[in-house]
């Protein structure tokens, strides 16, 4: 009771404020399907849109005020989505999806800004929700590059192994990958797992130094 | 009979890139790799090096140039190499806040002990890394 106090004084006048939860990862790993389904669980509302093309979310999207629970605990964030971290953006490969000409050259410009935005955010996140596709080679650039800034940072990080319920899935590659961080297997679609992720979460999420 | 060129491949020290500050470093390696060039160097940025690299990418991209492909591979360090290599981290950011109070800042920083391939994503289709090894397939 007197932790609730506190918290609700501190919070108040200023001193205390809530956890920035980055959802960081490479293109298409499923940042706001879980975005989504976390903001749904306890807020009932979504974040942002979901598409099967690339680069569907190009500026950081911001849910606040979310109080995640688990078990007894609860831990108030303010989930921040952010533009998928890419290497290269060509916009030739949103012909495919039927976007071309102009469109096509505009949401790639829009996704290089979104990939700078989400870089300039690394240096205001408290804690990371390294999101990872388990159907790909977990051992590529963006993720090695991201997890060496957050640890660089000394940023909290939870990897996602996330998209589960697809076939091809290997979640332990991811562990055997990066074997020093906390890894969750779960499915942001389909949900599965997501009392573990929150488990996680108010584990390890905690406010920057 | 004249054969015409495939790709061209830089083969640059790490100690000519240790030379150069912070900045200069990134456009080096850039403009290398916007002109067409596969870099490869023995030594590793810093992952806050590497990201902005990235970032610095993204402000490149147009029409014809898509970006980079990256892959590295950095030397573990353990015992005493890892602590002289913190020392190194700690003294630079040392001499980088102290650079920053004189008004003067000191942007140069060393690379780690290691093996890097940077090139143009039109040129690298894929790279495939294990812990200790990674294999690159280009198309030209």
């Amino acid at each position: 009771m007197f932790e609730g106090f506190l918290d609700w004084f501190l919070r108040i006048f200023g001193s205390r404020r809530d956890i920035r939860l980055g959802i960081y990862g490479a293109t298409n790993a499923g940042k706001t399907t879980l975005a989504n389904k976390i903001s749904m669980d306890f807020t009932g509302e979504p974040v942002g849109k979901v598409s099967e093309v690339p680069h569907e979310t190009r500026v950081v999207q911001k849910k606040e005020k979310v109080e995640i629970k688990h078990n007894k605990k609860k831990i108030l964030i303010n989930l921040l989505d952010m533009p998928g971290i890419a290497t290269k953006i060509d916009y030739k490969e949103f012909y495919k999806f039927g976007i071309r000409g102009k469109a096509a050259k505009r949401r790639a410009k829009e996704a290089t800004d979104g990939v700078i935005e989400a870089i300039r955010w690394l240096s205001n996140v408290d804690t990371v929700l390294a999101v990872m596709d388990s159907t790909q080679d977990p051992l590529n650039q963006v993720n090695i590059t991201l997890l060496g800034n957050l640890e660089a940072r000394k940023i909290p990080v939870i990897i996602v192994a996330n998209k589960i319920d697809r076939k091809k899935a290997r979640p332990e590659d991811i562990r055997e990958a990066f074997p020093q961080y906390p890894v969750v297997e779960i499915s942001a679609l389909k949900g599965k797992n997501m009392n573990d992720l929150y488990g996680a979460i108010s584990k390890y999420a905690r406010r920057a130094k | 009979m004249k054969v015409k060129p495939k790709f061209k491949m830089d083969f640059v020290s790490a100690e000519t890139l240790n030379d150069k500050p912070h900045e200069k470093r990134i456009n080096f390696i850039l403009g290398k790799v916007s002109d067409g060039s596969i870099l490869v160097t023995d030594g590793v940025l810093k992952p806050e090096e590497e990201m902005e690299l990235i970032k610095e990418t993204m402000r490149k991209v147009d029409d014809g140039f898509p970006g980079i492909e990256v892959c590295s591979l950095k030397r573990q360090t353990k015992g005493v190499q890892l602590f002289l290599e913190r020392v190194t981290d700690q003294t630079e950011k040392f001499q980088s806040f102290l650079g920053n109070l004189t008004g003067k800042p000191i942007v140069k920083t060393s690379m780690r002990t290691g093996l890097t391939l940077i090139g143009p994503a039109r040129l690298i289709k894929k790279i495939k890394k294990n812990p200790n090894s990674f294999s690159v397939l280009t198309e030209v």
